[in-house]
């Protein structure tokens, strides 16, 4: 094992003894591991039982009010689900008829899993539109189909399809052909002027991909008051009233709204019932009686809540997965977090508890099935999102703690079991983020530093007054004041996202649960490569990769610092103002064509004033974004120019071209097989440039405490922050700086040549956006977070610091009082999130080479937790890469 | 010649495998019928189903269908007689 260690960052001593393993070791239930176990034998599968029937109805209402069409179609795909019942389940419910099923959504997309002859692909492959796919790795163990076999075929390195399902795809998916939000958008965005530059931006994948058909929604948090409240029938008798109130009066989009609504529920509630249906057959073959009575009780649960309000906690639990699957069918979606669902429950099994229905070891039992559940979610997309953004994750994030509405703590006891659950039944989903506030308890947050501890990477740590005052800051227009602020939660990976709270009535006694009260939060510009960018600047608006030239000359001679950086604002902002303006045009044409029933119906407050989400029925819809990759790579390349070029004059800005282009006298990662800059290797010249690379891995690095690099840091987000806000969302509200890298730091890094920090061709960018680049964090983890929070957090909607940390430096009592200082440490310097991997990297290298005996082991990647074996090696290597902290 | 997954007590756990409802035992979607084994409705085994070409057909004369979809929650689903 000692020979991995030499290939491994460091910071204090390296390891000497066998590698370590987590601390703390707790088994899940025996039903949880039984269906974990289930779950570890699946495959990533999708059917076309839904797109089939949704895209059956489409036509047959050829000519009907848009909204109507949409609303039958999603009807016709949920009433036609076959429900499958796994054996043990106590919650129960998918997306399609596969343990990890999806399915393909050609009303979003279609082109994209087309055959590679096909003349749609061909056509999706010249616009740009699919480049990221073609530098991206996926995973390839665990679920991941990642080759065709036997009766099955692969699509998008991922997932299977039944060969006898084929042909019923291609012929479905050309019938979307020009009718499909991407087609629709296409169309519409080549009117923005300067098109043919936002072509060639993806094409160099200077930016990752469009938001406006490939996850239109997602990145917000779901809310659950509607259902819990009023159940189905309930809801249908809301909107009847509202289509008495405005059928024949003007604004009639309103009508058809509700209309909508209530035929989308038909259909949800059909679904329901097919499934409590499926419950009693699933019953009446069954011998063993204790499952035969599970299957009729779940049957007869169900029966009740396709039409009521839920009875008790499980009734609850159940209505609540049932309405976030509801969502997850309606689109492509990922990060649809449940947001602070321990305390929208809470009522519930608070009444349950106290009346003796309910005991501590059923409540853990059925949120380890509820963390089964989530985790069996997957979303179908092309690799360049799956692979290159999501590394197969769907970002389901789970918040406990913050505030109340009375501005006291919210921290509660079901939220102290969602914890242990999360220790003993260790899955990537729902990942947790505990919302940290100076008035939650002590018990509380040394929960959580347990559940860190114990390795899955979650929960993640983060500063609740930090998100508060960005919430404030950028929704106080809308009407946002201090008290909804502290309804917020963090929906997908890391996205600081609106709440509202609601007045759930139980038993006449009035309790205010939170819940996500505005659309998808990150949409808009979806990730920006700053060292791409950094690099056509170098090159006078040339990608040298592909020889295609991406920006007009900017006309500077670079020969001062300033003009360097005037060069870099200009690129940028020619980047962010014309993915503006056509990722706008491709919303439009989503909210158009393929408007949200599901997530409008249960956002407030769509049913109150009769839009949905698209029509900005929301109370709050300032949500677009800009989103930035490779921060720390791009200020210590800054850096390293600023020093060797422009202060010292070390070196010429013309032996730096000459450098990069020959990647410093290095082999390239595609030729070295690895990502990581460690493990590459020196080329024959290497000689001629090993002077120039020296002195650029030499120059200050961002990371510790440093005020060369520091400086520029906030140089860049001060800038960064602000002029986001000068462009205007398809809703007419300026937008906001997003800084998560989550897995774009991969393939972005892969397209991208060496940069001035020394960093070489190929190899992935710094993770996050505040974390050091692996190995350049040489003063420990407290100058880490002085140079993290060298600017104000609370300007972006997030930021992210990933840490890597060794078990042993945090191990016992006394371990996890110094990693709970820690964490407050970095909170009370205005740090805005942290999260960590506690493991031993020789581990990691382990995985890597013996992955089958890894199946279970879970990292921590950017925002969420996935299984090692099935991220893409790009980001393997990173994780591996990151500085191992062996002391604090 | 029927296969485990034209039969209702298919529960399909991926594309490569499913369990067995009765026996609860793992079985391959390639399996052929067991005595116990009941067909499952599906659009090849409707009478209102017209194939075509290998794996597709029309539902009614006239719209798109394929002969492997499930049909239980079908309102126009019909066995054909079986011979």
């Amino acid at each position: 094992m000692d020979n991995f260690s030499e290939s491994i960052n460091y910071y204090g001593h390296k390891p000497e003894e066998q590698v370590e393993d987590r601390e703390k070791k707790l088994r899940p239930t025996e039903r949880a591991n039984n269906a974990r176990e289930l779950y570890f034998s699946a495959k990533s599968s999708i059917s076309m039982e839904f797109p089939y029937w949704y895209t059956r109805r489409w036509e047959e209402l050829e000519g009907d009010v848009t909204i109507i069409r949409r609303a039958e179609s999603l009807k016709a795909g949920f009433e036609h689900l076959t429900p499958v019942i796994y054996p043990g389940e106590l919650l129960t419910m998918g997306k399609a008829c596969y343990l990890r099923g999806s399915y393909p959504m050609p009303w979003l997309s279609e082109a994209f899993f087309m055959a590679a002859e096909d003349k749609l692909y061909k056509e999706a492959l010249e616009s740009g539109k699919l480049t990221a796919d073609t530098f991206t790795t996926v995973g390839k163990g665990g679920g991941n189909v990642t080759k065709s076999v036997g009766n099955v075929i692969s699509i998008a390195g991922k997932f299977g399809l039944r060969v006898e399902e084929m042909p019923v795809m291609l012929e479905v998916a050309k019938k979307w052909k020009d009718r499909s939000v991407d087609d629709i958008g296409h169309k519409y965005e080549q009117l923005v002027p300067g098109y043919k530059e936002k072509e060639a931006i993806m094409r160099s994948v200077i930016c990752m991909f469009d938001s406006g058909y490939t996850l239109p929604q997602g990145r917000e948090v779901i809310n659950y008051y509607y259902p819990l409240q009023y159940g189905i029938d309930g809801i249908i008798s809301i909107c009847e009233e509202g289509m008495n109130e405005v059928a024949g009066y003007p604004e009639m989009d309103r009508l058809y709204f509700y209309k909508s609504v209530i035929i989308m529920l038909q259909g949800i509630r059909s679904w329901i019932r097919n499934y409590a249906a499926e419950a009693r057959f699933m019953a009446s073959i069954e011998q063993d009686e204790k499952q035969k009575s599970e299957y009729l009780e779940m049957g007869l649960r169900l029966d009740h809540i396709s039409s009521n309000p839920p009875r008790d906690f499980h009734d609850a639990l159940q209505l609540l997965w049932i309405f976030h699957v509801g969502v997850l069918n309606e689109d492509a979606i990922s990060g649809l977090s449940p947001g602070r669902v321990g305390q929208v429950l809470y009522p519930f099994w608070k009444r349950d508890m106290d009346k003796g229905f309910m005991d501590r070891e059923k409540t853990i039992e059925l949120l380890e099935c509820m963390r089964i559940k989530f985790t069996e979610i997957d979303c179908f997309a092309s690799m360049g999102v799956v692979g290159g953004v999501l590394s197969g994750n769907t970002f389901n994030n789970l918040c406990i703690g913050g505030l109340k509405k009375d501005g006291t703590s919210a921290a509660n006891e079901l939220e102290m079991l969602i914890l242990e659950t999360g220790i003993s039944c260790e899955t990537p989903q729902p990942t947790l983020s505990v919302l940290y506030d100076e008035k939650s308890p002590e018990e509380f947050l040394l929960k959580g530093i347990e559940c860190t501890k114990a390795g899955a990477g979650y929960p993640a740590w983060v500063n609740n007054q930090v998100a508060m005052e960005f919430l404030l800051n950028n929704y106080g227009h809308e009407g946002m004041q201090l008290e909804e602020a502290r309804a917020w939660a963090i929906g997908g990976c890391l996205e600081s996202s609106p709440g509202s709270w609601m007045p759930l009535n139980l038993d006449g006694e009035i309790h205010w649960i939170p819940g996500g009260s505005a659309p998808a939060t990150s949409v808009g510009v979806h990730f920006l490569s700053l060292p791409k960018i950094l690099e056509t600047v170098i090159f006078d608006g040339m990608d040298m990769r592909s020889g295609e030239r991406i920006f007009p000359s900017h006309g500077y001679k670079l020969e001062t610092f300033e003009e360097l950086w005037q060069g870099f604002q200009d690129y940028f902002s020619r980047a962010v103002h014309v993915l503006t303006l056509t990722n706008n045009i491709q919303h439009d044409a989503w909210r158009k064509i393929s408007p949200s029933l599901v997530n409008s119906m249960l956002k407030p407050d769509c049913l109150e004033v009769g839009r949905d989400i698209g029509q900005q029925g929301s109370r709050f819809n300032t949500t677009f974004n800009v989103e930035s990759c490779g921060n720390t790579t791009l200020v210590n390349s800054l850096a390293s120019l600023k020093k060797n070029v422009y202060e010292e004059k070390n070196f010429s800005l013309e032996a730096y071209r000459k450098a990069i282009l020959e990647n410093f006298g290095y082999h390239t990662a595609q030729e070295t097989g690895s990502y990581s800059l460690v493990d590459q290797k020196p080329a024959e010249h290497y000689s001629e440039y090993r002077k120039i690379h020296r002195m650029s891995l030499d120059a200050p690095k961002f990371g510790n405490d440093d005020p060369y690099v520091d400086s520029i840091f906030k140089l860049w987000e001060d800038w960064f922050c602000e002029m986001t806000h000068n462009y205007r969302s398809l809703y007419d509200q300026p937008m906001y700086a997003c800084q998560i890298s989550v897995s774009t730091h991969g393939p972005m890094g892969a397209v991208t040549l060496a940069t001035p920090d020394g960093r070489l061709s190929g190899t992935t960018f710094s993770d996050g956006s505040v974390s050091a680049y692996p190995g350049t964090d040489k003063h420990g983890p407290y100058a880490l977070f002085s140079s993290a929070t060298c600017w104000n957090h609370s300007q972006s909607q997030n930021s992210q610091l990933n840490m890597k940390i060794h078990p042993s430096v945090v191990k016992g009592r006394e371990g996890s009082r110094k990693f709970l200082e820690l964490i407050r440490a970095y909170m009370r310097k205005g740090g805005f999130h942290v999260q960590f991997n506690i493991v031993d990297s020789r581990m990691l290298k382990q995985a890597q080479e013996d992955p089958d005996k890894f199946r279970s082991l879970l990292v921590r990647v950017a925002g969420f937790t996935q299984y090692w074996v099935e991220l893409g090696k790009q980001i393997q290597d990173e994780v591996i890469a990151r500085t191992e902290y062996e002391e604090l | 010649m029927n296969t485990c997954t034209d039969c209702k007590f298919y529960l399909p756990v991926d594309v490569f495998k499913g369990i067995c409802k009765l026996s609860k035992k793992d079985i391959l979607p390639g399996d052929l019928f067991c005595e116990k084994a009941e067909r499952s409705p599906k659009c090849k085994f409707c009478s209102k189903f017209t194939p075509e070409k290998e794996f597709l057909g029309k539902c009614m004369a006239i719209t798109l269908a394929y002969p492997d979809m499930n049909a239980a929650s079908c309102v126009d689903f019909e066995w054909i007689s079986q011979n």
